[in-house]
């Protein structure tokens, strides 16, 4: 096997050792419960008349598990479930499977993450460059701090600051929901979702542009310092080529910020959707917690996590296709 | 003058005296001496916020008012001074990230520095379970954590903080014992025959402290930003008087973000996080010049 | 004719003491077909120097006095833009010592030496890596396989070389070696001076080598050039200011140099410190704290580099050539290589 191909494998093992420890932590997280939900829910079908081994069927198909059966059978027969992405039913939407439920909010986290990583890599790359460049100048000063400063305010700081501006002081966005209209492919309602989207789309790109300008500005002023830039100069290279050996050199390490960025955008989700009244996971997620709806909580967290590691598995690849110290 | 040559082999850190460095790097510019002035500001709020107003006065007459004399920003919706309440409810928002801060220190430095020094197995198992905290989200666990933890007591707020929040210390620490490792400093300590201890406690530690200050005041934010969140969306029962209950009312029954009656109850704890954030950033420039010398400007 | 003419050139950098010379004053000439090592201690300000002919000092450093004469081109302290460019690797070739990483480490060797001929406007790359495969070879390298390779995948010996290659590549008059032997081990060492001495002599080209280590540099240079505390204190051919250091400084060095005295026991190092921007002497003879032989003139009046014997030696020294010579003084007593 190649190098490429062992890293790859090794990743991808982690992340499935991380994605059980996980779901471990779920599995016990519900049984410990307060008064443990499957044996309440249990309680209530009993109540409702049905025979015991009715009432114990129904509660398998929600949770995954019987709690009147041994743990580790119990244990077993939910990762088993898990395995074949049977996530159980929810029980506040009762009995739509929660796979479903966690599939229709997803678009709706990922498209407005995506797109406010993008937005926020162009301007906060070119903003490191500036304030490497410039460090010395009030500019450069600024514009780090800057960087500093949005890097640490919270997101519901910025979300709400931005709600505020552009909807209530100046009426010029709308929020709440993804659109005005029924879905459809027409004009008016592409139109309302991006008009939706745009506030979310923004507090995210805030929410990691502060990274992004950090990591590039150090990144940038580390390789000013290299020997290599020294040499190219007193080879008499242009000085487009010598700006294009900086870029890529430093660009490089960014690949780890990327990883961590994945990692802060689906933690902040729960802010910016809650504060936009958007309906993605991490409303879902909260949604999940203000009804007891537990099922529906472990797979929200569960399918957060999941996105999480597979943005890291995927910075890594890109990092090690880019970098030829590593690929070999 | 080898300029192009990098300097080597030089001690790890001078031994001058680390007050009057501190000192000096403060007062170089004045955004540092803000930084340090907004920290110590919040800090006596915390102090001694809860003993200048024991128990909030409530004026059923002024509900919602706009900032005056009597109360300089305004009232709630009980008719509570808004400027007493964020007063009182720095205690527990500093309180227990400090809490936190302190639980993250310790446990963030100990692991650090076992798998720096230890390397080999002990580094890689310490390692994965770091990774697995780091990659973890860390908002959505604490939330789904609420579920089973009670979050009201300050204790075992900044407990739960602290120890989901040391990924990043442990790592920033075992890089840099590693990296005075690969400069021949151990080497040179062990070559000496100072006992392990002697070599952890006495000599790595002292050069790692600088480091650890700086994670520290970075993960103060993240520790501020994580339980405000929590209260903000009201997924922890409110039992006392802080920024994030003060966020969640005025934006959730307070109708801030439709009127600007509550405009200021809203603010005021918004302005507080900032503020804070604000002089932790500035704070740390100083911090950073006195440790990265890289980053120091020539000339 | 020489091929390079240092005229009087004076190296300042700015410090919170004010702007204090690194290099002060100095002559030097760069000849075809010869060789010639500028020696030192770290801090003589022989790195600067050698930079300051490409007219490279890094801030907070500049050229404040003097002229840097290349031929065919002028004074190249004068040049800015696309002309310095020009000159840069087209007529001035530098080559970093091995133990730095002189190359881009996210590109082929090829592909940075197409880069080199893009910014010099080589009509025929084809040509270039022809003749880079050329003079790879040559050094003993096996061309077609360094062009494809990264970085990390060669040895500080053949990164060394591979810096020959992109410093010739462009048929540069002039090579400058920093510190060509550092960082390298005993074997690398003798082969990259033996490499050195065989594209020297291919293409008649007028070489100058900084080191620290006067041992490796008189097993292949022509001409000596000594500094210490930014100045340079005497010149002259190899063998014979071997034979016979006109210059305490000189005279010390070599005796403190196992390789040439003949063994570990007879080398002795120079007691004291070399001085640096901060320390060096402003007044007065720079060496004269460590000196032996130093006399009242020496803590007032500065000594000049003059000639004085034929044979193209030159001194900056007022203690009499027969005096130094003979070495009757208190000869300073210590063990160890300046390094």
């Amino acid at each position: 096997m190649t190098g490429f191909g062992r890293r790859l494998a090794g990743k991808l093992a982690m992340g499935l050792v991380m994605v059980w420890a996980v779901a471990t932590f779920t599995f016990f997280l519900v049984r410990a419960l307060p008064g443990n939900p499957g044996d309440v829910q249990y309680e209530n079908y009993i109540l409702m008349g049905m025979s015991p081994g009715q009432a114990q069927a129904r509660v398998n198909a929600v949770y995954g598990f019987t709690s009147h059966e041994p743990l580790p059978r119990q244990y077993g027969g939910y990762l088993w479930q898990l395995a074949q992405g049977n996530l159980g039913q929810s029980t506040s939407y009762s009995g739509v499977p929660v796979a479903h439920i966690i599939g229709s909010a997803l678009p709706w986290t990922v498209i407005p993450v995506l797109s406010g990583l993008i937005v926020s890599f162009l301007i906060g790359v070119a903003a490191g460059v500036v304030a490497a460049v410039k460090r010395s100048s009030r500019w450069g000063g600024l514009l780090s701090l800057s960087g500093s400063v949005v890097a640490g305010v919270p997101t519901f700081v910025v979300a709400l600051l931005l709600l505020l501006v552009f909807h209530t002081e100046w009426h010029l966005l709308p929020f709440g929901g993804t659109s005005d209209y029924e879905a459809g492919w027409n004009a008016p309602y592409v139109g309302s979702v991006i008009e939706h989207a745009v506030l979310p789309v923004c507090t995210y790109a805030l929410l990691s542009y502060g990274g992004w300008l950090l990591a590039m500005k150090s990144s940038v002023i580390s390789v000013l310092g290299d020997d290599f830039i020294l040499a190219a100069e007193l080879r008499g290279i242009t000085p487009v080529t010598r700006a294009r050996y900086i870029g890529r050199n430093a660009i490089l390490p960014l690949f780890t910020v990327l990883a961590l960025s994945f990692g802060l955008m689906f933690g902040g989700s729960i802010f910016i959707e809650n504060t936009f009244d958007y309906p993605g996971l991490g409303s879902l997620l909260l949604k999940a917690i203000g009804t007891r709806d537990y099922t529906l909580m472990s797979g929200a967290f569960l399918l957060i996590t999941v996105a999480v590691i597979a943005a890291n598995i995927l910075a890594d690849l890109c990092y090690t296709l880019i970098d030829p110290r590593v690929r070999r | 003058m080898a300029v192009t040559t990098a300097t080597l082999g030089a001690s790890p850190r001078a031994r001058r005296p680390a007050l009057l460095a501190f000192r000096t790097a403060v007062l170089r510019k004045p955004g540092r001496v803000v930084g340090l002035a907004i920290i110590v500001l919040f800090a006596l709020m915390a102090v001694a916020g809860p003993w200048l107003y024991g128990r909030l006065e409530i004026d059923p007459d002024a509900v919602y008012a706009p900032p005056s004399a009597k109360h300089w920003l305004g009232t709630d919706f009980a008719g509570s001074d808004v400027l007493q309440e964020i007063i009182v409810g720095a205690r527990y928002v500093l309180g227990t990230a400090a809490l936190a801060a302190l639980i993250t220190a310790v446990l963030g430095t100990g692991i650090g520095l076992v798998a720096g020094y230890r390397r080999g197995f002990t580094d890689s198992v310490l390692m994965r379970i770091t990774d697995f905290i780091l990659t973890i989200p860390a908002f959505p666990l604490l939330i789904v954590l609420s579920t089973v933890w009670d979050f009201s007591s300050p204790w075992l707020m900044g407990l739960v903080l602290g120890g989901t929040g040391w990924g990043g210390m442990a790592r920033a620490v075992r890089s840099q014992a590693l990296s005075l490792r690969e400069r021949g400093f151990l080497e040179a300590a062990r070559g000496l025959g100072l006992s392990t201890r002697h070599i952890i406690v006495k000599e790595l530690l002292p050069n790692i402290a600088p480091y650890v200050a700086m994670h520290l005041l970075l993960s103060t934010i993240a520790f501020v930003t994580a339980e405000v969140g929590l209260f903000f969306l009201g997924v922890v029962p409110f039992s006392t008087t802080n920024w994030g209950v003060m966020l969640n009312q005025a934006v959730f029954s307070g109708g801030a973000l439709e009127s600007p009656d509550a405009l200021f109850y809203l603010l005021a704890p918004l302005s507080c996080i900032v503020l804070l954030t604000l002089g932790i950033v500035l704070f740390l420039d100083a911090v950073d010049e006195l440790f990265n010398p890289r980053l120091r400007e020539r000339a | 004719m020489s091929e390079v003419s240092v005229r009087s050139l004076t190296i300042e950098y700015q410090t919170s003491a004010g702007w204090l010379p690194a290099v002060a004053d100095a002559w030097l000439d760069l000849r075809p077909g010869e060789i010639t090592g500028l020696v030192g201690e770290s801090g003589s300000g022989k790195s600067t120097l050698a930079l300051a002919l490409l007219n490279a000092v890094p801030a907070p450093g500049r050229i404040a006095a003097g002229t840097v004469e290349l031929a065919g081109v002028g004074d190249v302290t004068r040049l800015t833009g696309k002309q310095l460019r020009k000159v840069r690797g087209g007529a001035l070739g530098y080559v970093f010592q091995a133990s730095q990483n002189s190359l881009n480490p996210l590109k082929t060797i090829g592909r940075q030496l197409l880069d080199l001929g893009r910014s010099h406007e080589v009509a025929d790359l084809r040509a270039l890596i022809a003749r880079a495969k050329d003079l790879a070879d040559r050094m003993g390298l096996d061309g077609d396989r360094v062009l494809d390779s990264y970085q990390h995948q060669l040895s500080g010996g053949m990164r060394q070389r591979v810096g020959i290659v992109f410093a010739l590549v462009l048929n540069a008059k002039v090579l400058i070696l920093d510190e060509p032997t550092t960082a390298l081990d005993m074997l690398s060492q003798a082969s990259v001076l033996d490499i050195v001495r065989k594209v020297h002599d291919e293409n008649q080209l007028s070489t100058l080598i900084i080191t620290h280590d006067i041992g490796a540099v008189s097993e292949i240079a022509d001409r000596l050039a000594v500094m210490y505390g930014g100045r340079i204190v005497e010149d002259g051919p190899l063998l014979d200011v071997l034979r016979r250091p006109s210059h305490p400084y000189t005279r010390a060095l070599i005796g403190a140099t196992a390789r040439i005295a003949g063994d570990v026991d007879a080398a002795r190092a120079l007691p004291g410190r070399p001085p640096d921007l901060t320390t060096v002497a402003r007044v007065g003879c720079v060496f004269r704290d460590r000196c032996g032989f130093a006399v009242e003139t020496c803590a007032t009046v500065e000594p000049v580099l003059a000639a004085w014997e034929d044979g193209g030696r030159r001194r900056a020294c007022h203690v009499e050539p027969s005096t130094v010579l003979s070495g009757a003084s208190g000869t300073p007593a210590a063990v160890g290589e300046p390094a």
